[in-house]
């Protein structure tokens, strides 16, 4: 049971607002009762009664009134806005008043009847419709008396039934006039219709481009498979354009807030025009709240309910505290959502609510309470790969709370301006990073042809046939020398080469009858293998492909053994192993083959030495991710097990993973990663090359 | 559309708009800048008369939003104070336990004469300049203008229960003032006699 205190409060709200049953039972017992109560329900309803509505102004105090002095002031400053008025309307830029003098010598205000405006109107011939908004519609006109095309706004029927609209429209027209700057539209002249009394307005022709289909053309070429770069650029710079004009406004104490893409105009010429001010908020200590003649601050909570009324096809880009309906805490940073808003759409080719709100909310005002309360959302959520930086920006000007966005329109400005300025850098260190992952695995294909050329070269040489068909001792030892003194000069001339060797087959089994190899630990020493020490057994994997091949072609492939079954995993000690099968000229038959195996990590080492620009390179086993060898700032990283890509270098995992099937990972959000994959076989063992930005 | 007659506005409608605007502002200054924005919104929307209603009424219109945003400036622009947020007149009214004190309103009857409710009025004047900032605000808008509940806390952006605690403080404090001070002048006059 409330105690006495609790139903006074109660007392009190009855005055303003329904009781529902059980307050209403409570509070009428309580009156029945308690005498205090009833006192005071008495003589608060009488207060309320004694000071409502007009009674107070009305009241006998008669003596309560201004001064003369006052009356005088406020004569004078009425007399004042008349002139004001009238000379504005006589300049064109208000709907013509004109002052009545009437018989009785007091003069009036009223709109003026008719006159010269039929030649005003007959300047202007309408060509065809432009387009329509909530308030009126856009013609293209040509200008008779100048010989130019421009654009003519006039109020459609429904703008014309409504009082309000009136307002909004000779408001709008004022504060575009106001605004004197590239990017916003310059407005020509305002006028009335001499049928109709219609008011309109002229203003330059900026064409039917939007920046909204800018964004969309852009996003459909990129879904097509086109590289962007240099489209979003160009978008971004019109998004500067945007921001200057929003600042210029700002600066003369206007905010746009409805800012979204469709109110921006593109002309041919690229120039960036900022339309649509009808709903504009002219801040009352703005420079533009002295100018206006219409005042501008008089309708706030209507323009608001007008601007939540038609956002019906656009809430999208709304802020949270305009779908609030949070009057008061609209300012300049509104704007600055507006325009991160627009940013968005631009990275995104989506309005911001757009995932908030679908399947969400079905009428305007469940949608105005999601973006209310919505976080902003990130262009990853709308799963676009966006520079990191670009989406922070983003998203710092859509922050919900509006001291988290950035200051203004110009701090945004030059956050996305120093970002361009960085990426022009970054793109030109990432494309020095690309080219350098190209050469790498190039200078790879090289070694690889060198290889190829080499063995090709040797499977010519007479000692492989006098060898094939020497019988005695003496035959074959002689050719076996002359083949070693030709493997010994290969070898010297290419320090990777590790060995060669002249295999015979026969039943499944492989023979060496020629070997020459680099040293294991020292590489400048070159020797014949003796003939004790050659190896035999049954044909593996690798000399049954060489032996597939069609006589001069060659086979190459990443193993570690040319005569062991291929492991499951990339070896460790990679070898670059290339074959070429060796016929017998008579017999057409498969004798044996030529074999040359090059050292890849030695190579890669090689590679590794040279300058680079790159901060981190691994090459890594594309088919098992594990590597090879990773460099850091130009110093080789020595690993004494097998590493995975994942265990040494995470942040190349997503590009060896594109890598399986790819043969370039361009990292197109950052331009931080490339990656360039090479395989000497389909399906087999490929390398990878994985660089990072410094 | 119909014509205006901004030459007689002064004499005409000034006095009224002044104490109309005063009794919402409490303040001669505030009220005299609002009649004279009203009279110079008036001239610059004057296409906008339809002439459906009253001069006055239309001029009338126009002053009771300009009145609305000065309450609202005013709210906003308020230091905030301790002593209002915390003063309660409701306290001088109950217990500790929250019961009514006895006598607590000093009010016998109401007035059933017309001079007499012109008394009360002017009593109720003074008796509003006593009412905190934060209080009178709600009052006015709530009470002498009427808005809604949810267009005083957009106003003056406040909660719904904030509200009305403010109004409840407002009605409290005023029955506590013109209670005393309508019975002072009683006594007063009686003794006059």
């Amino acid at each position: 049971m409330p105690n006495d205190k609790e139903i006074s409060q109660l007392i009190s709200q009855s005055l303003r607002r329904m009781l529902n049953e059980n307050e209403s039972a409570v509070v009428e017992n309580h009156l029945r009762e308690n005498d205090e109560a009833r006192k005071f329900a008495e003589l608060s309803t009488l207060i309320q009664t004694s000071v409502s509505g007009t009674s107070m102004a009305e009241a006998s105090d008669r003596e309560d009134g201004l001064s003369q002095q006052s009356k005088q002031k406020l004569r004078d400053s009425i007399r004042g806005a008349v002139q004001e008025k009238l000379s504005l309307s006589q300049a064109g830029l208000l709907g013509p008043t004109v002052l009545v003098e009437k018989s009785d010598g007091a003069r009036t205000l009223a709109p003026q009847p008719t006159g010269d405006r039929r030649q005003l109107q007959s300047r202007f011939r309408l060509i065809r419709k432009l387009g329509q908004g909530g308030l009126g519609n856009v013609w293209l006109a040509q200008d008779e008396k100048l010989n130019r095309t421009i654009a003519i706004k006039e109020m459609n029927a429904a703008a014309l039934a409504a009082p309000d609209s009136w307002h909004r429209f000779h408001r709008e027209a004022e504060i575009t006039g106001h605004l004197e700057h590239p990017n916003v539209v310059p407005l020509y002249l305002y006028g009335t219709d001499s049928n109709t009394g219609e008011p309109f307005y002229a203003m330059r022709f900026v064409g039917k481009r939007t920046l909204a289909n800018a964004i969309e053309e852009y996003h459909d070429r990129m879904e097509a498979g086109e590289t962007g770069a240099v489209c979003l650029h160009r978008l971004l710079s019109v998004f500067l354009d945007i921001c200057q004009a929003v600042a210029y406004a700002h600066s003369r104490g206007v905010v746009h807030r409805d800012l979204k893409p469709d109110n921006v105009a593109l002309d041919n010429f690229g120039q960036v025009i900022v339309i649509d001010w009808g709903l504009a908020k002219v801040l009352e200590d703005g420079e533009l709240a002295t100018k206006l003649t219409s005042d501008a601050l008089l309708s706030e909570s209507a323009l608001l309910q007008t601007m939540q009324g038609e956002a019906i096809g656009t809430p999208l880009y709304m802020s949270p505290e305009q779908a609030a309906g949070d009057l008061d805490k609209i300012d300049y940073r509104t704007d600055v959502y507006g325009l991160g808003a627009i940013l968005f759409s631009i990275l995104t080719g989506k309005a911001p609510h757009e995932n908030s709100v679908a399947g969400k909310a079905s009428d305007l005002v469940s949608v105005l309470k999601v973006i209310a309360a919505s976080e902003p959302p990130s262009a990853s959520d709308y799963g676009k790969c966006v520079p990191k930086e670009l989406e922070q920006i983003c998203l710092k000007a859509m922050a919900r709370k509006q001291h988290m966005r950035f200051r203004s329109a110009e701090n945004l400005a030059s956050a996305l301006e120093s970002w361009m300025a960085g990426q022009n850098g970054n793109q030109a260190a990432y494309d020095a990073l690309r080219m350098e992952g190209r050469e790498l695995r190039a200078d790879m294909q090289a070694t690889a042809r060198d290889m190829e050329r080499n063995i090709r070269f040797a499977a010519g040489m007479p000692p492989i046939e006098q060898l094939m068909h020497a019988e005695t001792d003496e035959d074959k030892k002689v050719w076996r020398e002359r083949m070693a003194i030709i493997f010994q000069g290969l070898l010297k001339a290419t320090p990777y080469f590790r060995s060669f060797a002249y295999t015979r087959i026969i039943d499944g089994q492989f023979t060496e009858l020629v070997r020459v190899e680099r040293h294991s630990s020292d590489s400048s020493s070159i020797r014949v293998v003796p003939r004790s020490l050659l190896k035999n057994g049954p044909v593996g994997n690798f000399l049954q492909r060489v032996t597939q091949q069609k006589p001069d072609e060659v086979y190459t492939s990443i193993v570690t053994d040319p005569y062991a079954e291929p492991e499951d995993r990339c070896p460790t000690d990679m070898s670059l192993l290339s074959g070429v099968p060796v016929y017998d000229s008579q017999s057409e038959d498969i004798f044996g083959c030529l074999l040359i195996d090059c050292d890849i990590n030695q190579l890669l080492r090689r590679q590794m030495d040279r300058n680079s620009t790159a901060d981190e390179i691994v090459v890594a086993c594309t088919k098992s991710s594990s590597v090879a060898l990773q460099s850091k700032a130009g110093q080789i990283v020595d690993t004494k097990s097998i590493k995975l890509v994942s265990d040494t270098s995470p942040h190349f995992v997503p590009a060896i993973e594109a890598l399986q099937s790819d043969a370039d990972f361009i990292d197109e959000q950052n331009a931080d990663i490339f990656g360039a994959s090479l395989w000497f076989v389909p399906h087999e063992c490929g390398i990878s090359y994985l660089l990072k930005r410094k | 559309m119909a014509a205006l007659n901004p030459d007689i506005w002064v004499d005409e409608y000034s006095d009224y708009l002044y104490r109309y605007a005063k009794s919402r502002l409490r303040d001669s200054v505030a009220a005299e800048e609002v009649v004279q924005e009203t009279f110079l919104a008036g001239v610059r929307y004057s296409e906008q008369f339809e002439g459906r209603g009253s001069e006055r009424g239309w001029l009338m219109g126009i002053l009771k939003r300009k009145i609305v945003d000065q309450v609202r400036l005013r709210a906003k622009h308020r230091e905030e104070s301790p002593y209002e947020d915390e003063h309660d007149p409701s306290e001088q009214l109950f217990d500790a336990n929250g019961n009514w004190k006895p006598g607590a309103v000093n009010w016998s009857a109401a007035p059933d004469q017309q001079i007499e409710m012109e008394e009360l009025q002017l009593v109720v004047r003074d008796c509003l300049q006593t009412l905190p900032e934060s209080q009178a605000a709600v009052f006015v808008l709530s009470v002498m203008e009427e808005l809604d509940s949810d267009d005083v806390c957009r106003e003056l952006e406040i909660t719904p229960a904030n509200m009305w605690v403010r109004m409840h403080r407002a009605r409290a404090g005023l029955a506590s003032c013109v209670g005393a001070k309508w019975h002072a002048g009683e006594e007063v006059s009686q003794h006059a006699k």
